[in-house]
């Protein structure tokens, strides 16, 4: 099932802090080659966000490191214990939720752990219920539950807060937050969210042609907020490497896409939340909207 | 220069007359449709529902009472088709001396029995094939092949080689329900979300955990809809077995009631028919209601 992971860390030249290590990853459908040779480190309990247009391979990353993907070429290393989370909630309907989370799980007490990580997402008392009658963001929640309860060295997102509606994402950013900070898993992103991207994590990668072309280190200081000069400035040089003119005007004539570059960038960035202390949604005027 | 004043001269003109227009409209009165609404705290009922409970058999009892007046008017010779209350007094007559109450015992059984034995290995077949190429290749094909033929023309065979007891009977049943459960059972199976095998993957369900927690589930529904497939086809395959040859049941009871002109048995077992395959029907519902209650809008 998994690709190419040596059974052992013994390999030459991994870091012993590591938490993923990518060596030329390649990957082609067909005559088209998605990735092109990607080489990533992620070390434990960092949180990176993966950037990249639609169709970028960024999702095709995610599921190599999941060890989903048998046609991924290259080296990968990954820790035993991953989970993923992605843009559907995925939950099998004909079991209730508290199996749901606990579903693959063994041992003895697997029922309380589940227990214990649905009390975490806030969902104490839903263990009964079946998935059918939870919201959106319940059912979300129960997803994150899910991938918690196994206490992942990995926790690979694929787009997690897609599919939310605006106010459900930014309760779901604080809470992956918190729930990072209990579980310090190390974190690979999915999104093509550069506001997300650069509220939540600690490292943002840009995914262009298959290849990692650009890879930033956040280091805003204390609570991350929009207004923030330093956080315009992240998003800008994003944006532009993401091939966004940010005076809002559409698409640098990028040489694959000539039409708007995946508008969702623009409806997402209105959504994304600052992570200072208590959930504010702020008015208008200190948004930066790109429209 | 030229240019320019050219489309100016184009577009100008339209822009006001749009104006204008749209000024028109906005202050033109309005006629305004009022929506039904609900009175406070009146139940809301939302889309069509079905009749249920006893409403549903107001046009089974229309019939009947026609038939019973033209039965008394006698449109209906009693040597045709009895009359509903002489049915019934026949009816009671039969219940009273044990005959129908053994034939329908009888008949029950061998149903059962093909049932109980058929439906396990329709829907094992339907599993082992669903899940690997290797089960396909060998069982799909012959499934395939065998599900044209019509299974009462292999009544011959079985009496053939099984002599004309029971088991041919049953064997019979057992052959014809076997294909409905594993058609309907296998389309399931194979119609399952891909992505839920990819979940399987992620938290690390093994082969056996895999099929309790995903591929069964994820089948039942198909399975439910073969199991009522299956229960139309036995009653039909009981009824024709047993007229064919046998020493006891409904079917036997119909052929004996053929030789000495009553038609009124004749209707009684044929009822009873109809009962008993109405109640095998709202058997599987129930049980469709219970095991598919997760389903959503159920």
């Amino acid at each position: 099932m998994t690709t190419a992971v040596a059974p052992e860390r013994a390999t030459v030249g991994i870091p012993s802090d590591a938490a993923v290590v990518v060596r030329d990853l390649r990957r082609s459908f067909g005559h088209r080659d998605v990735l092109r040779g990607v080489d990533l480190t992620i070390r434990g309990r960092q949180f990176v966000a993966l950037l990249g247009r639609s169709g970028s391979g960024k999702s095709t990353i995610l599921r190599a490191l999941a060890g989903l993907d048998p046609g991924a070429v290259g080296e990968l290393y990954v820790p035993a214990r991953r989970a993923v989370v992605y843009q559907d909630p995925r939950l099998l309907p004909w079991a209730k939720v508290l199996p749901n989370v606990t579903l693959g799980l063994e041992g003895r007490d697997a029922a309380g752990r589940g227990r214990t990580a649905l009390e975490e997402v806030g969902l104490r008392g839903h263990e009964d219920d079946w998935p059918k009658t939870l919201s959106g963001g319940e059912a979300q929640r129960v997803a994150l539950a899910r991938a918690l309860v196994r206490e992942p060295e990995l926790l690979l997102l694929d787009e997690p807060f897609g599919a939310l509606d605006a106010l459900t994402r930014i309760r779901m950013h604080a809470l992956v937050v918190r729930l990072c900070q209990l579980h310090h898993p190390a974190v690979l992103l999915v999104t093509h969210d550069v506001d997300e991207a650069v509220l939540l994590a600690d490292r943002v990668l840009v995914l262009t042609e298959g290849r990692v072309s650009l890879d930033l280190t956040i280091e805003i200081e204390g609570p991350r907020l929009r207004s923030d000069p330093a956080f315009g400035r992240l998003r800008s040089r994003l944006l532009a490497e993401l091939g966004v003119d940010e005076a809002g005007e559409g698409a640098r004539s990028a040489p694959d896409t000539p039409a708007a570059p995946d508008a969702s960038d623009a409806t997402d960035a209105r959504t994304a939340d600052d992570l200072a202390g208590p959930l504010q949604i702020h008015p208008p005027s200190e948004q930066e909207i790109p429209t | 220069m030229t240019i320019s004043l050219t489309r100016a001269a184009v577009v100008e003109p339209t822009a006001p007359e749009g104006a204008v227009r749209a000024a028109e409209l906005s202050d033109a009165p309005r006629t305004l449709v009022r929506l039904p609404t609900a009175r406070s705290g009146a139940p809301t009922r939302r889309g069509f529902r079905g009749a249920t409970g006893p409403s549903r058999l107001i046009g089974v009892g229309l019939l009947v009472a026609i038939w019973e007046v033209a039965a008394l008017l006698g449109w209906i010779q009693p040597q045709d088709l009895a009359a509903p209350t002489a049915v019934l007094s026949t009816g009671a007559h039969l219940i009273a001396n044990g005959t129908l109450p053994d034939a329908l015992w009888a008949s029950l059984q061998r149903v059962f029995w093909g049932l109980a034995i058929g439906v396990p290995i329709g829907a094992a077949l339907a599993v082992a094939a669903g899940l690997s190429r290797t089960g396909e290749r060998l069982i799909d094909g012959n499934v395939q092949v065998l599900r044209f033929v019509p299974i009462i023309g292999l009544e011959s065979l079985f009496v053939l080689w099984l002599g004309v007891g029971e088991t041919a009977k049953i064997s019979m049943i057992m052959l014809g329900v076997m294909f409905p459960i594993y058609i309907n059972t296998f389309a399931a199976i194979r119609s399952i979300d891909p992505s839920y095998g990819e979940l399987a993957d992620v938290v690390g369900l093994r082969r056996l955990a895999r099929l309790r927690r995903i591929v069964l589930p994820a089948a039942l529904p198909g399975f439910l809809v073969g199991l009522r497939l299956a229960m139309a086809v036995a009653w039909l395959l009981l009824v024709f077995a047993e007229q064919i040859n046998a020493s006891s049941g409904l079917g036997y009871l119909i052929v004996q009631a053929q030789t000495y002109f009553q038609s009124n048995v004749i209707v009684v077992c044929l009822a009873c028919y109809a009962v008993l395959g109405l109640l095998t029907d709202v058997f599987v519902r129930g049980l469709e209601a219970v095991l598919l209650r997760w389903q959503p809008g159920r």
